[in-house]
């Protein structure tokens, strides 16, 4: 389970000595249960790509408090929360975010590579998702050979291999036509079935934020919770 | 990230950029090959100097000077650690003339103790050493001492020089002061001492046993009888020569013997001058040496700054998977240790190359250049590479290769995740 207590942040912008501070998130508070698909939507600029770094622990927030099933993420160094990321997370981003020297294999190998996992136990594991996720074929391919629909399921291949509780998906389909955003989500909506992974998504897409049990509406630093319903 | 997937990781990225990889690697590689190269030049010097040295002395021998040399004196240095022999050679110092079948020249006259001379390696070539009295050994340029003043020679001629046999030959001694008539000391040679190491050295003496100081003392003083007193002029000169065991405990009986209040000088000496010298010369020529690896860091300080810049988004991507700033660091440390490394092995393999080029041809060249005229001793090392300088050329490349990809790496550790995963080249 994810808490956010009284989360702030301010951005510093401006000449050295003349900064002035830009308040972006106001107090806010967040709650993401295990199993539950979270989006939090909202405009450019109105904060939520700020949150998910927080979240994420890319960023320290100036105040409040983000506990992942009771364990501070803002109380921890840079290595501990890239530790606790690699062990906790997973990202699927909008531009995908795949290492261009690496093909989709090695791409979705990586975070096993990262945790030290032995070279056959990775090799299993990967062939192992590569076959649920249809990915199989184009396992040799490098990221400029793929259709970006192919680049995200790569994305969230990567994501998965670690089997984590969580997954944060920034705009998933941001980069995507219509046709290929529905299968990005139906595959978001059957692996949080499949596996119970807690999805965080943001977006500015209504019809992707729909998707939630739970949606959050973020405007000018500012989250509301606009309500709980069960997706079909 | 186990080791060995690190070891993959950087190979990946090297074989990304391996022009620019390659060109780093040749300047790290000229800068190493230069200081080894450089330096290799003062230590074959030394080398050079050295072994011109221990050619032409006996490495365990200690010359040892004292105005009042007696034997007890040199009694007492056999007593010190690690003496192997003693030897008290004593110079005649009155003119003594020999003759030999009447071949006639100076004598230049040396009483010794040949149970000691053994000790200290004095061999014969032929013949065996006195087992009476009245018997001698002549050096081994002996019978160029000895002249037949009958035969006139052309001033372009050698002189008649004594050609014939020597063992068995008597040499009838006799002082230059002496009248006509004066009475002879005969000696009968029965040895012929072993030609000297040195080629230049001329071993023309006569060594007799030291017993014959005595009767010589009689002769010379009865010949000399109503001549007008020369100088007070000693009979004859003391030289003191120890013999270590070793070459390495030359030192220690040095110091004893200097601690003694002897003046001493011993091969050990000049050596240790030299290899302070040439410490201090190859010092400097390292120092050159270095200032070439130097600015090859620049190129490596340049390769990975740009690895670093054109890698802001990978860095980011790897860092919000979970890679911890250490690992980050290292994989770029080890990058640019790579690019030492490669760069110190090639190095070291030309530098061997060339060494052994510079000792086979300029020795050519140099005596091209001074028209044929160096002669056959013309024998000189240029350039020596010994394992330690190889060591110390191969840990200043690799430390100042991880020097300079110590900042760009600390820098990629710094990148930030939200601006990276936004960095587009």
């Amino acid at each position: 389970m994810i808490e956010v207590k009284g989360l702030s942040h301010s951005f510093r912008v401006g000449k050295k000595g003349k900064e002035t501070e830009v308040p972006v998130l106001k107090e806010l508070t967040l709650k993401a249960q295990d199993e539950e698909i979270v989006s939090i939507v909202g405009r450019s600029g109105s904060g939520k790509s700020t949150l998910l770094h927080i979240l994420a622990g890319f960023l320290q927030p100036d105040a409040g408090r983000v506990l992942v099933d009771g364990t501070d993420l803002t109380a921890m160094n840079e290595a501990q929360r890239a530790a606790f990321r690699l062990e906790r997370f997973g990202f699927v981003f909008q531009n995908f975010q795949l290492m261009p020297g690496l093909t989709a294999y090695e791409n979705i190998e990586l975070p096993l590579t990262l945790k030290g996992v032995p070279a056959a136990e990775r090799k299993r594991k990967v062939v192992e998702l590569l076959e649920n996720t249809g990915l199989t074929e184009i396992s040799g391919h490098y990221p400029n050979e793929l259709s970006g629909g192919q680049q995200q399921r790569v994305g969230i291949a990567r994501a998965l291999i670690t089997e984590p509780p969580v997954i944060f998906a920034d705009e998933p389909t941001g980069s995507l036509d219509s046709e290929t955003e529905q299968d990005i989500l139906n595959l978001i909506l059957s692996l949080n079935r499949k596996y119970g992974i807690t999805f965080v998504i943001i977006t500015h897409d209504d019809e992707v934020a729909a998707i939630a049990n739970r949606q959050y509406r973020m405007h000018d630093g500012e989250l509301t919770e606009g309500g709980l319903r069960h997706v079909v | 990230m186990s080791f060995k997937d690190q070891i993959g990781f950087v190979r990946q990225h090297i074989r990304r950029n391996r022009l620019r990889v390659f060109m780093t690697v040749l300047a790290a590689t000229m800068g190493t090959a230069f200081l080894i190269v450089l330096a290799s030049v003062g230590f074959g010097l030394q080398k050079t100097i050295k072994d011109d040295i221990l050619s032409n002395q006996m490495v365990t021998q200690i010359e040892v000077y004292s105005e009042d040399m007696t034997d007890a004196k040199t009694d007492a240095m056999k007593e010190i650690g690690h003496v192997e022999a003693v030897v008290h050679r004593k110079q005649l110092v009155p003119v003594v003339m020999g003759e030999v079948e009447g071949h006639t020249g100076s004598m230049n006259t040396h009483f010794t103790n040949f149970g000691d001379e053994q000790a200290s390696g004095f061999r014969l070539a032929d013949g065996r050493f006195p087992e009476n009295q009245g018997e001698a050994i002549v050096g081994s340029k002996f019978a160029q001492q000895l002249v037949d003043e009958s035969v006139e020679t052309a001033e372009d001629e050698e002189p008649a020089y004594y050609e014939g046999e020597l063992i068995g030959k008597t040499v009838n001694l006799s002082f230059s002061e002496a009248e006509d008539g004066a009475e002879t000391m005969p000696l009968t040679i029965v040895g012929i001492k072993e030609e000297p190491g040195k080629d230049w050295a001329f071993d023309g003496y006569l060594y007799v046993d030291q017993s014959l100081i005595g009767p010589m003392e009689t002769a010379y003083a009865a010949a000399s009888a109503g001549l007008p007193e020369g100088e007070d002029m000693p009979f004859t000169s003391s030289q003191v020569n120890v013999y270590a065991d070793d070459l390495a405990n030359v030192k220690a009986i040095t110091q004893t013997l200097k601690n003694d209040g002897y003046s001493v000088y011993s091969v050990s000496e000049e050596i240790e001058q030299i290899d302070v010298f040439f410490l201090a010369l190859k010092a400097g020529l390292i120092f050159v040496g270095t200032i070439a690896i130097l600015i090859a860091s620049i190129g490596i300080f340049n390769t990975m700054t740009m690895a670093v810049t054109e890698r802001t988004r990978e860095i980011g991507v790897m860092k919000a998977l979970g890679a911890g700033p250490k690992l980050i660091q290292r994989l770029f440390l080890m990058e640019s240790a790579w690019i030492g490394l490669v760069g110190t092995v090639i190095a070291v393999v030309i530098s061997y190359g060339v060494s052994f080029a510079a000792n086979a041809i300029l020795p050519i060249v140099v005596d091209a250049a001074l028209g044929g005229e160096t002669g056959d001793s013309f024998d000189v090392t240029f350039s020596v590479i010994p394992w330690q300088l190889v060591l110390i050329a191969s840990a200043i490349s690799l430390s100042v290769a991880m020097i300079s990809g110590w900042r760009p790496a600390r820098k990629a550790t710094k990148t930030d995740v939200i601006g990276a995963l936004r960095h587009e080249l």
